[in-house]
Order: C-alpha cells, then sequence, then structure tokens
C-alpha cells in the first residue's frame, strides 16, 4: 500500500503541483492582461483597438493546442531569431495560456462592459465624478460583478485545459498517471487523475459561489 | 437676475432638429413643470442644462455663469463648476446598484473631499429622514420599491447642495401608488423653495405645486405661463389640443 502510494500517487500530487502553478501563474496574469485588452479594443486610437480585435479572434478562433505547440516547437523553427526563441518548455506553456486565456478574458469584460446602462455614466457626471472616478467607483466594479460568473466558468475550463501540456511534455499530473499506467499495467492512475482533477475544480466552484454570494448586492 | 437664462438654444439630432432655438429664464425659487407631447425635447432641454447633452448653438447662463455662449462652451474646469450647481433626478433612479443606499449618497461628497466625513455622513442621515429612508440605510438599491428608489436618488441629488434641481419624469417609472411619496418629497422641497425644473405628465403636480407651466410642443415652447392660467385658459391650439388628450 505504502509502496502503491510512493510509486503512483506521490508523483501524480507533485504533478499537480505543476498544474496548480501554470493554473494560477495562467489566471494572475491573463485577467489583468485581458482586461487590458478589453480597454484597448475600446481605445478611440483605432489601429489599436483593431490590432486587438484581430488578436482576439484569432486566439480565440485557433485552436489553444496549435498555439502551444507553435510556440514550444514552431518558434524555435524560425530562421535567424529562431534560436533566441526557445524557452523552457513550462514558461513556453504559460506562455501559450496567458496569451490564450487573456484574449476569453477580454471577452468576457467587453460584455460586462456593454452591459452597464449608460444612465450610470450619466448620474456619475452629474454627481460630479471625474472620468477616472466613474471608472474605478462605479464601472469596474460593476463590471467585474457582471463577469463573475464567465470568469467562474473559464477558470474551471483552465483546470481542465492545463491537462494540454502533456502533449508539449511538461510533466504535470496527466504526464505522471499515463506513465504509471504504463509502467503498472492498471487503469487506476486515470481515475486518481480524474479525482485530483475534480477536487480542484470542485475548489474553484466554492470558492467562486462564494465570491458571487459575497457580492450580491442584495 | 434670473439663476438660469437660456438663450436661442438650437439643438440637433443628425439632420434632426430636436430643440429649435428655445429661450426662456428660471428665477430663484421657481418651480416649472414642463410638459409637452413625447418626442417634443422635453428631456433634450434638461438633459443640455447640464451638460449631458452638448447643444449646437445659442447661450446657457447659470447664476451669472455662462456654461456656453452663442455656441462656445466654456473650459472643462468651468463647466464642471457650473453644472456642480445643479442636480438632476432620471426616470430611472440611476442609482449604483453596488452601493447601499448610504454608500451611494456619500459616494460624491467624499471624491470631492470638501468636507470631513462626519459632516457628509450627518448630512446623508439628516436626508434620509427628510425622504422617509432612515431606516434603509444600509439596503442595496435592489431590496426597494421604485418609489423607495426615487427618493434615495432625490437625496443623492441633494448630498451636494445643488442651487437647483432638475426631474426628468420622475414619477413615469413608478407603479400609480408609489408616486404620491415622491411627490410629496419633490413637493416639501418646493415648499423649501428649492427652484427646481421638473418634466411631469403628472398634470395634478403641475397645477398645484409649479409657480409656472411650460408647454413644449416640436422643439419649442409654445405656451409658458402661472398654473392657474395655463390650465384654465390656455392660449394655442396646441395647448388646447395636447390638455384635452392629457388632463381630466
Ligand atoms: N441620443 C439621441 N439620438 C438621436 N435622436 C435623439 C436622441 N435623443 C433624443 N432624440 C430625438 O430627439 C427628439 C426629442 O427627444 P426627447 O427625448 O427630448 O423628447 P421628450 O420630450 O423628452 O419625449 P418623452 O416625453 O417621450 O420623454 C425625439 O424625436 C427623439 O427621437
Ligand atoms: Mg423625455
Amino acid at each position: 500500500m505504502v509502496d502503491y502510494w510512493n510509486r503512483i500517487v506521490w508523483p501524480m500530487l507533485e504533478g499537480a503541483q505543476m498544474t496548480i502553478l501554470l493554473f494560477f501563474i495562467a489566471i494572475l496574469v491573463s485577467i489583468p492582461l485581458g482586461f487590458i485588452l478589453t480597454l484597448a479594443v475600446q481605445s478611440r486610437f483605432k489601429p489599436l483597438a483593431w490590432l486587438s480585435q484581430i488578436y482576439i479572434t484569432v486566439m480565440r478562433g485557433t485552436p489553444l493546442l496549435l498555439q502551444l505547440l507553435l510556440i514550444c516547437f514552431g518558434l524555435p523553427m524560425l530562421p535567424v531569431v529562431g534560436e533566441y526563441l526557445v524557452f523552457d518548455r513550462f514558461v513556453a506553456a504559460c506562455i501559450g495560456f496567458v496569451l490564450n486565456y487573456a484574449a476569453y478574458f477580454a471577452e468576457i469584460f467587453r460584455g460586462g462592459l456593454i452591459s452597464i446602462d449608460k444612465g450610470q455614466y450619466e448620474a456619475a457626471k452629474v454627481l460630479g465624478l471625474t472620468k477616472w472616478q466613474t471608472t474605478t467607483r462605479i464601472i469596474l466594479p460593476q463590471m467585474f460583478r457582471v463577469a463573475l460568473p464567465a470568469v467562474a466558468n473559464e477558470s474551471i475550463t483552465l483546470i481542465k485545459d492545463t491537462a494540454l501540456l502533456y502533449a508539449v511534455a511538461v510533466p504535470e499530473l496527466l504526464h505522471f498517471a499515463q506513465t504509471a499506467v504504463n509502467r503498472e499495467f492498471t487503469i487506476v492512475p486515470y481515475f486518481i487523475a480524474g479525482v485530483i482533477y475534480l477536487a480542484m475544480t470542485l475548489i474553484l466552484t466554492v470558492f467562486f459561489k462564494w465570491l458571487e454570494r459575497r457580492y450580491k448586492y442584495e | 437676475m434670473a439663476l438660469i437664462e437660456v438663450t436661442n438654444l438650437k439643438k440637433s439630432f443628425g439632420n434632426q432638429e430636436v430643440l429649435k432655438s428655445i429661450s426662456f429664464s428660471v428665477d430663484k425659487k421657481e418651480v416649472i413643470a414642463m410638459i409637452g407631447p413625447s418626442g417634443s425635447g422635453k428631456s433634450t432641454l434638461l438633459r443640455s442644462l447640464i451638460h449631458l447633452e452638448e447643444i449646437d448653438n445659442g447661450s446657457i447662463c447659470i447664476d451669472g455663469d455662462f456654461l456656453v455662449k452663442d455656441g462656445q462652451y466654456a473650459n472643462q474646469a468651468d463647466i464642471r463648476k457650473i453644472t456642480g450647481k445643479m442636480g438632476m433626478v432620471f426616470q430611472h433612479f440611476n442609482l449604483f446598484p453596488h452601493l447601499t443606499v448610504k454608500e451611494n449618497l456619500i459616494l460624491a461628497p467624499k471624491l470631492r473631499k470638501s468636507e470631513s466625513m462626519e459632516e457628509i455622513e450627518k448630512r446623508c442621515m439628516d436626508l434620509l429622514r427628510k425622504v422617509g429612508l432612515s431606516d434603509k440605510a444600509n439596503a442595496y438599491p435592489s431590496n426597494l420599491s421604485g418609489g423607495q428608489k426615487q427618493r434615495v436618488a432625490i437625496a443623492r441629488s441633494l448630498m451636494l447642495n445643488p442651487q437647483i434641481l432638475l426631474f426628468d419624469e420622475p414619477t413615469s417609472a413608478l407603479d400609480p401608488e408609489l408616486t404620491g411619496e415622491v411627490l410629496k418629497v419633490m413637493k416639501d422641497l418646493a415648499e423649501e423653495h428649492m427652484t427646481m425644473i421638473v418634466v411631469t405628465h403628472e398634470m395634478g403636480f403641475a397645477r398645484e405645486v409649479a409657480n409656472r407651466v411650460i408647454f413644449m410642443d416640436g422643439g419649442e415652447i409654445i405656451e409658458s405661463n402661472e398654473p392657474e392660467q395655463f390650465f384654465q385658459h390656455p392660449q394655442h391650439e396646441r395647448t388646447k389640443a395636447f390638455l384635452h388628450k392629457n388632463w381630466k
């Protein structure tokens, strides 16, 4: 039993650490980046708005796996600059996830932004709030609140998407599960992996439900 | 000197002329009821006064300062100062849903930083008492009835001590049984001699509370008179037709 734990479960838990690390890096960087993208799309400086929109469309319109493969294996093959674009696999994966998820979050925040009634801006204006105060005190809090359920969904998808690291050979949870399956000739590791993913998504679900209740404004 | 002086105000949306050379003035302590058919430009006129719409030509002078003179707007800082003398109450309340009643009231004066927090909180509670909502200070707007929301909105606009209050159909979004409580608050304000312009369909309010009724149609002021005269002896055909349809 102890043996079983040491040979199978323990490496998988270590792999899960990688998964969790990637999750936090991706969430913590792509949410602010997505927010900046949202602002860029709304920008009055048209070239910036268009570029951002094209970026979002491309990132959302192509598979994350393709983007990961491109960053891990494609970029280093480029002539001249390729040799400077060889990243550590995990770093490359982080870049891929951040770039991809930022586009999704941008779209989510934009939805939150356009859901805000123009009466909110008008009330703020007649109360003498500056543009900055209106944005930070009135608009953003409401935007984040509206976006919260979609952000929760996206985060749960992100946990499961980390399994794509398997394809670029970063040793995460699924990688150790597969190794154990091959070595021990048992499918149990698959189930253990499933339980670990499930635990992670459940924790996230509970956390976001709590956030939603906390900011219900009732 | 008039508190509000509007001369030859013109405003178009695209090629639709919505306000056609409007001139009128409002004295201190006057309560104006502004009535007229849908699309006649009442809201646009009211919103122009507080710079929610930019006019194309003409002048708006508030308490001696030109918000816009012959189509030329004052600079940003002056616009803020001038519009700061007015408060506005909207048809749909426009309370901030993520803030409690108290926070809704306190936000603007707090950000303005010209008074201590104690003074602001005291005025907040005084005003909530005045509109009969002391017990709702910590409620969120979503838990209030329409009439309560509108009373909060009125209290909120009073937090900045405006000289003029503008109302755009303050009771139109309310169930009929809730209009009374809002009209009562407005009536109290009129009795305290707050200068007010009220766009309304409430003929009863226009008649009892206003000092003057302005009737608009097709982007023009057709008639302006004290309520008795206005309702008993309307001068213009269009006024008569409107009153015939909308009153009694
Ligand atoms: N933002 C806008 N863009 C284009 N046209 C507008 C805009 N706002 C108002 N209008 C038009 O201007 C005219 C006057 O509108 P306004 O809202 O001032 O009328 P109103 O007298 O307040 O009517 P109601 O009683 O229905 O509120 C209408 O024909 C309306 O369609
Ligand atoms: Mg209107």
